[in-house]
């Protein structure tokens, strides 16, 4: 098994769900998939490569979409499965069925970028305060912190 | 009869703060929910607002003792995004650095774990050892804590004959105070008995829950980035990955001991076949418009970057995951089922370094900025104003001396 089998196994086996796939550096696949297909593929390259470890979800804020990526890794390769979702519907579907351990990835999710995790088992608030105001996502490009003056209590 | 205990987030039995909901049935934990956020500076928020020179210095400060850990993690994801090919003799030296903080954060986890278990002097033992390394640190860095060394290209310091001689004297002395360990914590018969069956974590279960590090690998499974996705110049080192079988916290000593072992026959293979040349290579200021996943195997287990570049000097995108983070879902399976006195040591066992696994957002109330500070006048008189509402019936009240 080598990386270039994973893309080649991928491209013939599941060509209908993927819409891209790649080998982008050494080591390192990318797949591009729909995010109704995300399940379908995870749950493909458990079953047909034993990909199990997800490293983490990496959220970017592309303007109008944002895009997610699950990072697969074992000791042939990091598969990067991507999904783009937009900004008007931020709905994703929980991958918390094929891999347990991704439940805290999204529920960081869902507190940084406010996206909307479809059948996520436990949807608490994960990091961000108990009093933190609704709506506000902090790693959206659009949101922008900006520091109070700073007070020295019992200055002048 | 259940009931509901809470401990932390400030609590003398953590270092950090965390919080803890546990559902107890007597002495047993049935079920154990953890509560994060404590510990945010806002890091990835601050990371897009820098250079990556900047951030250089920035990724360090997210750990005080895998410091090398992030800031390398961060170097090379960075130079993949440059194609920049590091200079051999710094990257002998980076991977020498790593290691010796290795060597350093397994002599200081041992400690801990001596110290959960009650076995006091095995920690003022350890912790005095790992002065040794702290000192070959400090000697070829400057610093004991955030070594600094790493640059895009290679590493800011190089390291002579004499730091060659004293680090392979000091691994003698390392070699045996381990070893001694090792014989220690395998036949002293009441650490054994506090450790063994201790934060069970079965195979399958660590493997689904996407633990890492020394937790994995104490369940049986061999995951080792240094082996499966080599980075820096680990595929040019024998190495062995350790694992162990027994899937407790027995298991998780034992693993970090027989990689200590490791760490010290790689520093050894490290300084012998040191390539002569420039430590360094000149880097670009700008980075072309990529992507990259940067995995790196740090004291707790696999730690990762994903850095998003746009063609300017700042990156796009900065994400963290600390192996803490990653190890959590299993902790809290290891929880369940256990007593109520083996918290410390299960939570010990995973080796946690809460300021890694929080770094993501700002401060409580940093918008609503001075209205939370009070100062003591304003204070007292909002309790007077307070006092006048309350309607006292000075004379119902009989005071009873």
């Amino acid at each position: 098994m080598n990386p270039e089998t994973i893309v080649e196994k991928i491209s013939s086996d599941i060509k209908d769900k993927v819409q891209e796939v790649s080998l982008a550096a050494p080591r390192r696949v990318q797949v591009k998939v729909a995010r109704e297909h995300l399940n379908v593929v995870l749950a493909y390259l458990k079953k047909q490569f034993g990909y199990v470890h997800l490293g983490t979800i990496s959220g970017v804020d592309l303007g109008d979409h944002f895009e997610v990526i699950y990072h697969m890794s074992d000791a042939v390769a990091t598969v990067n499965v991507r999904i783009l979702t937009p900004r008007s519907d931020p709905r994703i579907p929980s991958v918390c069925a094929v891999i347990p351990g991704a439940i805290l990835y999204e529920r960081e999710l869902q507190d940084m970028f406010g996206l909307v995790v479809e059948n996520i088992p436990d949807p608490r608030p994960l990091l961000l305060a108990d009093d933190w105001p609704a709506g506000e996502y902090p790693l959206r490009k659009d949101w922008v912190f900006d520091r109070p003056a700073e007070v020295i209590p019992g200055g002048k | 009869m259940e009931f509901k205990v809470a401990l932390g987030p400030q609590h003398p039995a953590l270092h950090e703060p965390i919080s803890i909901r546990m559902t107890l049935d007597g002495e047993v934990i049935r079920d154990a929910d953890l509560k994060l956020g404590y510990n945010h500076r806002g890091i990835e928020k601050l990371a897009e607002s820098r250079s990556y020179i900047q951030n250089l210095y920035l990724t360090e400060r997210i750990c005080g003792i895998c410091s090398f850990s992030h800031q390398t993690c961060y170097t090379q994801g960075v130079e993949k995004l440059m194609e920049l090919v590091p200079a051999k003799r710094g990257l002998y030296i980076r991977t020498l650095v790593c290691e010796l903080e290795r060597v350093h954060s397994h002599l200081l986890w041992l400690g801990v774990a001596g110290q959960e278990a009650g076995f006091e002097s095995f920690f003022m033992y350890t912790w005095r050892d790992r002065e040794v390394v702290m000192d070959i640190l400090d000697w070829i860095s400057g610093n004991r804590v955030h070594y600094s060394m790493n640059t895009f290209g290679g590493v800011r310091r190089d390291i002579d004959e004499l730091q060659k001689k004293k680090i392979l004297d000091s691994l003698g002395l390392l070699r045996q105070r381990t070893d001694y360990y090792l014989n220690l914590a395998a036949s002293e018969p009441t650490f054994v008995g506090r450790l063994a069956g201790v934060g069970k974590l079965s195979r399958e279960k660590a493997i689904a829950l996407c633990a890492v590090g020394p937790t994995l690998r104490a369940s049986g499974v061999p995951m080792d980035v240094r082996k499966d996705d080599p980075y820096a110049v680990y595929d040019e080192i024998p190495f062995e990955v350790s694992t162990a079988d027994s899937c407790d916290v027995l298991g998780r000593a034992v693993v970090r001991v027989k990689e200590l072992i490791q760490s010290y026959n790689i520093i050894e293979f490290l300084l012998k076949n040191l390539p002569a040349g420039p430590v360094k290579v000149k880097a670009p200021r700008k980075v072309k418009e990529n992507e990259v996943y940067s995995r790196y195997e740090a004291p707790r287990g696999e730690n990762v970057h994903y850095i998003k570049s746009n063609g300017s000097d700042k990156p796009e995108r900065l994400k963290v995951r600390a192996p803490t983070l990653a190890n959590y879902p299993a902790t809290i399976e290891m929880l369940k089922s256990g007593f109520i006195a083996d918290i410390p040591l299960i939570f010990a066992a995973i080796d946690p370094c809460i300021c890694c696994a929080e770094r993501l957002v700002q401060l409580d109330n940093a918008r609503s900025g001075e209205s939370n500070i009070l100062t003591f006048s304003q204070l007292r008189a909002m309790a007077n104003e307070r006092d006048k509402k309350i309607n006292f019936k000075k004379k119902e009240i009989a005071w009873p001396f």
